[in-house]
């Protein structure tokens, strides 16, 4: 077992490859009906937001409340292209992810200025700016929204039904997730956390601030371009303005929260657990919104660092456990 | 000892789910998807809730039960895709409906298609919804494309041709004053005289209102949600748009917090709708007392429209032989929705569908009704301003 872990530590891509080959066999063991794999594909999207989300805000702490506006341009980006150009997702997909780069870049902007509540007014103004100029611009199908999106081919198989999407979403929240791992793990994140920790301090370093700022905005929106591209063409096919509300960022900040600020896997935990606990609150959609708030702040009250601080507390302890009986011994 | 007992609990505990999935094997399964996010909305799933637990406490349909399941899909799209597939697949129902937005309803469509349930739309207008051909899907209220014609005809013909639109960028606000100024174009060869989409959640429109007065208007259509609405009423008359220039508004009018919350504003305004509170006919009477007496409140047309679904779907699902196939109950439950002609309910005029899944075949209420307030406030009233009865193809 030491030595499987090893080999993961030095080659981390075979897990993310033995990862890949359980999530595709799990439909086919565990799935009874095609409604969970609608829900694990909506989970992954949501994997893929939370992790960029991560980057920007965990890792290098930057008060963003506008990613939805982002991630409604990666599902407009595809939406247009559809609609105008006939293109499928492995076109879309793409270029949903360069054009919301871009968008990242302008929400960047005010981070070299702002901070903190500041800079959270500023990104929520751009959030909401992107979600109104789509309600109301004809070219974006305005309040009908972009229906019948196609769903991509591969191999002759087109993956129109959620079965087959799974087998599309999936893999993209992997290579994301693999994405976020590798530059966290690099000296870029390293920087993320030094900017995170103490601007003044990391610029002593010799850290350029501004420049991982931008960088973080952009990585970020990327993340949530492929989400939003994602998203797109997952059957239906059907994008409409009234799905990239305050309402939605907030589950999107929440999934952080819960799974812990700052930690690799937090966005992960938490987008798995809220959309879960969200899909089972369902049928009590009386109490659904307290008890999401009630979540929130609880998880803020007692447990600020999310479910990621506990794993981070249980192998700590763990390893120090270890140590100190070798010492004893 | 410990492992016995948690093996023992396990067994029971299986068994006892087995036994529950085997019971409601048997029975009826009815899904709602449907936005209940305001104290009305509340009430609508109330008056389902209800409606099913008298089914069952008079021994359900042909002596099976019915088990309901609500889902609030908040009228949004990803929620409502979420809900079909939910409940076409994972809660197997045999017939769905919902929802109250279009812009809900219009992507659920594919979903029920694909997986073969009936779906039942109790308050979405739009005309896309039933263009998209499916076979699955029936509409009680009444479609977009007669409320434009007759709201066209009535204004053209009785109120003035010169006429200002200033409407919110809302699905079913929009299509009513975008269809509308089509219709005036075409039929009329009339242009607005003025319009504008005011931005979402406005509460401020008079400045809006003060370019429209400022083109002298015949008629003003002022098409938004509930809020807007009585904005748009109390604010026409703020800026000094006479009582003279006639307001018209969008089947939303119907609402009991229209006339309610507009007060005198709300006397004088023209809309289309399928149900007026002030209809004397004794089963309209009787509804709207049941209504206000049980759900504290005077039914508008979306409570009506709820409950004459309920009135059909309830003699269809009789006449269903239910074998315990699903996929061919569930065929078998859409045939005999489709069977059904000159349902007469609340509804301004007889529903019909028949077995083709086009607009001609499932857009059942053909019959919108001109309705005029009288008075506002909570006590307000209305008067039956016109009724005319389409040819199933009209507007199309």
């Amino acid at each position: 077992m030491e030595k499987f872990k090893e080999i993961i530590r030095q080659y981390p891509f075979l897990g993310f490859i033995i990862a890949f080959f359980i999530l595709m066999a799990i439909p086919s063991i565990f799935f009874t009906d095609l409604y969970q794999s609608h829900l694990s594909s909506l989970i992954f999207i949501n994997i893929i937001v939370a992790a960029g989300l991560n980057i920007v805000k965990g890792y290098c702490g930057q008060v963003t409340v506008g990613h939805v506006g982002l991630y409604a341009v990666g599902s407009y980006t595809a939406g247009c292209m559809f609609m105008y150009l006939g293109a499928s997702l492995w076109i879309t997909l793409p270029v949903a992810i360069l054009v919301t780069g871009l968008f990242g870049v302008a929400f960047a902007i005010p981070s070299f200025r702002l901070e903190g509540p500041y800079l959270a007014l500023a990104t929520l103004g751009g959030g909401e700016a992107i979600r109104l100029f789509i309600e109301n611009g004809e070219f974006f199908g305005s309040t009908y929204g972009i229906s019948s999106i196609s769903q991509p081919e591969l191999f002759g198989i087109t993956f129109d039904t959620p079965d087959k999407y799974y087998y599309i979403s999936m893999p993209i929240m992997l290579i994301a997730i693999y994405f976020s791992f590798s530059v966290l793990r690099s000296s870029i994140g390293r920087a993320f956390m030094a900017v995170r920790e103490d601007p003044i301090s990391a610029a002593a370093s010799g850290i350029n601030v501004k420049k991982h700022k931008m960088l973080a905005f952009i990585l970020s929106a990327m993340f949530a371009g492929a989400a939003g591209a994602v998203y797109a063409h997952l059957p239906p096919g059907y994008i409409h303005p009234n799905n990239y509300t305050v309402i939605e960022m907030v589950t999107f900040l929440a999934m952080v929260v819960f799974g812990g600020l700052g930690h690799i896997w937090g966005g992960i935990i938490g987008a798995v657990i809220i959309t879960i606990v969200y899909d089972l609150t369902r049928p009590l959609y009386e109490y659904q919104l307290f008890i999401f708030g009630l979540t929130i702040v609880l998880t803020i009250l007692f447990m600020p660092k999310g479910i990621g601080g506990f794993i981070d507390k249980y192998f700590i302890d763990r390893r120090f456990k270890k140590k100190q009986a070798v010492a004893d011994k | 000892m410990k492992k016995i007992k948690i093996i023992f609990s396990s067994l029971v505990f299986t068994a006892s789910l087995l036994m529950s999935t085997i019971a409601q094997a048997d029975n009826i399964k009815i899904g709602v998807s449907f936005r209940m996010l305001s104290d009305v909305g509340y009430k609508h799933g109330m008056l389902i809730e209800d409606t099913v637990k008298m089914w069952n406490s008079q021994g359900g349909i042909n002596g099976k039960k019915i088990d309901l399941t609500l889902y609030n899909d908040e009228c949004k799209s990803e929620k409502g895709v979420a809900n079909a597939t939910k409940l076409a697949y994972q809660d197997k129902v045999h017939v769905i409906i919902g929802s109250s937005c279009s812009s809900v309803t219009l992507p659920m469509v594919p979903v029920i298609t694909k997986a073969g349930v009936p779906q039942i739309i109790p308050h979405s207008t739009s005309s896309k919804i039933t263009m998209t051909g499916s076979e699955y899907i029936f509409r009680v209220p009444v479609s977009s494309r007669f409320y434009k014609i007759v709201q066209g005809k009535f204004t053209a013909e009785q109120q003035g041709k010169k006429i200002a639109y200033i409407y919110v960028p809302d699905q079913a606000s929009m299509v009513f004053a975008k269809e509308m100024m089509k219709y005036m174009k075409d039929e009329y060869g009339v242009d607005p005289v003025y319009q504008v989409q005011a931005g979402e959640k406005e509460t401020d429109f008079r400045s809006f209102l003060m370019k429209a007065k400022a083109a002298n208007p015949d008629v003003i259509v002022l098409s938004g949600l509930v809020d807007e609405t009585v904005r748009m009423l109390v604010q026409s008359y703020e800026v000094g748009i006479p009582k003279s220039v006639h307001r018209v508004a969008n089947s939303v009018a119907s609402k009991v917090e229209v006339p309610t919350n507009a007060g005198k504003a709300a006397v004088g305004v023209v809309y289309s709708a399928a149900f007026a509170a002030s209809d004397t006919r004794p089963i309209a009477k009787k509804f709207v007392k049941m209504v206000k007496s049980k759900y504290g409140v005077t039914p508008g047309h979306d409570f009506s429209q709820m409950q004459d679904l309920l009135d059909m779907l309830k003699p269809a699902l009789e006449q269903v032989n239910f074998t315990g196939n699903l996929a061919a109950d569930r065929n078998a439950v859409r045939d005999s929705i489709a069977g059904i002609r000159n349902f007469t309910g609340l509804a301004s005029g007889p529903i019909s569908f028949c077995a083709a899944g086009s607009p001609e075949c499932r857009d059942g209420n053909k019959t919108p009704v001109m309705i005029k307030y009288t008075r506002g406030g909570k006590n307000w009233k209305t008067a039956v301003a016109g009724t005319v009865t389409f040819k199933p193809s009209d507007g199309l």
